[in-house]
């Protein structure tokens, strides 16, 4: 081959290979702008007046004068929208029948959306659920709970070979000549003064409880849980790895009964999440009865056993990559077989099994499969350490898929959901970060 | 390794702190996401008023079932009755199942609000669901390929459905697409113009196109008084005649606040 050839090689290889790492972060970067952007609306959004008042009376926060003179102004602002709904109460009573009833569904969904943008009308009984005792508590949502009031969502059926196309019609085309009338314009001229929106950083998120099943409130109870597990599962996995590993470097005998179990540990590594999950309920749960129900144990102990080939493989390779000059330099000097394991091999090795360490750190917080039988609930109050052993928690990864898809309300609450994932990602940056410097800082002191 | 033990103290620390310690007789409850909403919006009414803790888990009928059998929950919420075969196992294992109702609920049969059917038999629902129709067109509609759309074997309100149209000894067409909750079916069908997907009533909104089956439109009033065919009663089973605070969440539907808190979720209440 000519220098030409060889060097045309060299180049398209690079250019290969810088592609496929740009293609990569690109995919990376579509992954988690999306997130990040989704994340942050639920932490910073334009709140409403409804909103301010919802965190005074669950959580006792903000500042209550300030508070009464905005309910006060919104109050103000909402009152010609109630005479409007009472000059038409009284109006509907005197119609005749026909028209009454033409009029009264219509009626019914205009009350239902003010409702939605305003709490609870007078005249109406007193909610017991508090996604009904507030109005929006979102600007965002009040323009599109606007555009419901004003527009009537419909669908053009004339050409009964195809589907229906769909189009808007005013509502208050349906109220022409009734006291009604007057309301869509106002609403529309003054939905900002009722409801008084102003942004708002709503760090509460990360540290509230839930309310109503996630639809108001925050995630501290699931970022917590998270917490748990995954550090409960590295309690149990990381010392019986390590373990482990020594044992399969420094002692094993090199016959079958090593090899097969060395393929043992591959195989597990690749068994699939659930498979452990089914495992966890079945075997620490109904056979060992670790703890009556679910719980924060089960699931750690389930995903422990999860990560612990991945932890051992690790391990195995940082064990087996401490240069033979180190073993040889400590049993020369007379040191036992254990004391060079613990003073010359392990920590030159620990930077090595550390890394395995952090990749199932991740992998415990953000694992689904393993607790929704052994640990995860949907709803669930925060739990104290000393009830870890018998008390199933609410859990980030699990409670996102449980928003998403089997949320009654899953549409109104995407920012909950958004705001979950971001957590969930700062949870495991922030711990691989934390791992990261911990191995630097290892390292360091091993060189010096 | 210093800093590591300090991560692990902080993250204790942490825990200690925040979570308020609490009584240890806690409810726990697992099963059907239909009837989910009552029981997460009970847990939270118990928990405020009595100061007793509740957890929910949604993971479907069958599992709250087993659950039950095994001894790992104190109600299992079901969207369906008790199978024989679960009795059995449960009778085995010493657990009585006892099951009350908590909840009437209809299942809505929902289509895209675009397709211009309005209305369907049962008949009509049952040949589309074994496969005998494919067409909208076959039954009054644009000519369009239905999408059959179904839940998973698990699924209370796959159980209740099956029998009351489809018909237990008829399979549903192998081109079905099975969906594993009611939120996810509802948002298949919003998203697809020519499906069909059946959903509990608390769950429709307007995304989707709930239709009238043979003639009856899902409403609170039709379900209750027994006009609409596809109803269901939902329940809550406990082991044994419940006690204590299970009794008293259990018998939460007979008061005023949770009738109320029932209707409000747009489920229809028994008593």
């Amino acid at each position: 081959m000519n220098i030409g050839t060889r060097k045309l090689l060299d180049r398209s290889f690079t250019a290969v290979g810088f592609t496929s790492i740009m293609l990569m972060a690109l995919a990376l970067l579509a992954v988690l702008v999306p997130i990040i952007t989704g994340g942050i609306k639920a932490l910073y959004f334009q709140g409403t007046v409804e909103h301010r008042t919802l965190l005074f009376n669950e959580f006792q926060r903000g500042d209550e004068a300030k508070l009464a003179v905005d309910a006060e102004r919104s109050e103000a602002a909402r009152k010609p929208v109630y005479e409007y709904l009472a000059a038409f109460d009284t109006e509907l009573e005197s119609l005749p029948f026909e028209r009454k009833r033409a009029l009264e569904s219509e009626y019914h969904h205009v009350r239902d959306t003010l409702h939605e943008l305003l709490g609870p009308l007078p005249g109406d009984t007193p909610p017991l659920l508090l996604r009904f005792q507030y109005g929006v508590t979102r600007w965002e949502k009040a323009e599109e709970e606007l555009h419901n009031l004003l527009y009537m969502t419909k669908w053009d059926y004339s050409d009964p070979t195809k589907m229906a196309t769909q189009y808007f019609a005013p509502r208050v085309d349906e109220f022409t000549g009734t006291s009604l009338e007057g309301l869509f314009g106002y609403v529309e001229e003054h939905l900002e003064e009722m409801l008084l929106p102003q942004p708002e950083f709503y760090w509460g998120f990360i540290t509230d409880r839930s309310l109503d099943a996630h639809i108001f409130g925050g995630v501290w109870a699931e970022i917590q849980g998270t917490f748990y597990l995954a550090i409960g599962a590295m309690l149990f996995a990381f010392p019986l790895g390590v373990i482990a590993a020594i044992y399969f470097t420094e002692y094993a005998k090199d016959n079958y009964l090593t090899s097969m179990l060395r393929s043992a540990n591959s195989t597990l590594a690749g068994v699939p999440s659930i498979v452990f999950g089914l495992f966890g309920l079945a075997f620490f749960i109904n056979t060992m009865k670790v703890s009556e129900s679910k719980s924060v144990l089960a699931g750690s102990l389930t995903l422990a056993i999860m990560i612990l080939p991945t932890i051992i493989r690790a391990a195995e390779e940082a064990i087996l990559s401490v240069p033979k000059t180190y073993r040889e330099a400590s049993l020369g000097l007379g040191a036992t077989k254990w004391r060079t394991i613990m003073t010359v091999i392990l920590p030159a090795a620990l930077p090595g099994i550390i890394t395995g360490g952090i990749i199932s750190l991740g992998r415990a917080a953000g694992e689904t499969a393993p607790i929704i039988f052994t640990a995860a609930v949907s709803v669930g109050a925060t739990i104290g350490i000393a009830d870890v052993f018998t008390e199933p928690t609410p859990a980030l990864s699990w409670n996102i898929y449980n928003l998403a898809s089997e949320h009654e309300a899953a549409n109104e609450i995407r920012h909950v959901q958004y705001g979950m994932v971001m957590a969930l990602i700062s949870i495991v940056l922030l711990l691989n970060i934390s791992a990261i410097l911990l191995r630097a800082r290892i390292s360091q002191k091993l060189k010096g | 390794m210093k800093m590591f033990r300090k991560l692990l103290l902080a993250a204790a620390i942490f825990g200690f702190t925040a979570g308020p310690a609490h009584a240890g007789d806690a409810i726990v409850m697992d099963g059907s996401t239909t009837v989910g909403p009552i029981a997460k919006s009970f847990a939270a009414y118990f928990t405020k008023n009595y100061g007793v803790q509740v957890t929910v888990s949604e993971s479907g009928s069958g599992n709250g079932a087993k659950s039950l059998i095994n001894g790992a929950c104190d109600i299992a919420n079901m969207s369906r009755g008790m199978k024989d075969a679960e009795v059995a196992a449960a009778k085995s294992k010493g657990v009585d199942p006892v099951s009350h109702v908590v909840a009437l609920d209809g299942i809505a049969v929902v289509l895209h609000p675009s397709n211009f059917v309005s209305a369907l038999t049962v008949d009509q629902i049952r040949d589309i669901y074994t496969g005998k129709v494919t067409n909208w067109n076959k039954v009054g509609g644009p000519s369009a390929k239905i999408v059959v759309i179904q839940r998973e074997s698990n699924s209370g309100t796959q159980d209740s459905f099956r029998s009351l149209v489809v018909g237990k000894k008829n399979p549903i067409t192998k081109r079905a697409e099975t969906q594993a909750s009611n939120g996810a079916v509802k948002s298949r069908v919003a998203s697809t113009p020519a499906a069909i997907g059946f959903i509990g009533l608390g769950f429709v909104d307007n995304s989707v196109k709930a239709i009238s089956v043979n003639g009856v439109k899902p409403s609170i009033d039709t379900v209750k008084d027994g006009s609409y065919p596809v109803a269901r009663p939902l329940f809550m089973v406990t082991n044994g005649q419940p006690t204590g605070n299970v009794k008293k969440l259990i018998e939460l539907n007979r008061t005023a606040d949770g009738k109320q808190m029932i209707s409000e979720l747009g489920y229809v209440n028994k008593y």
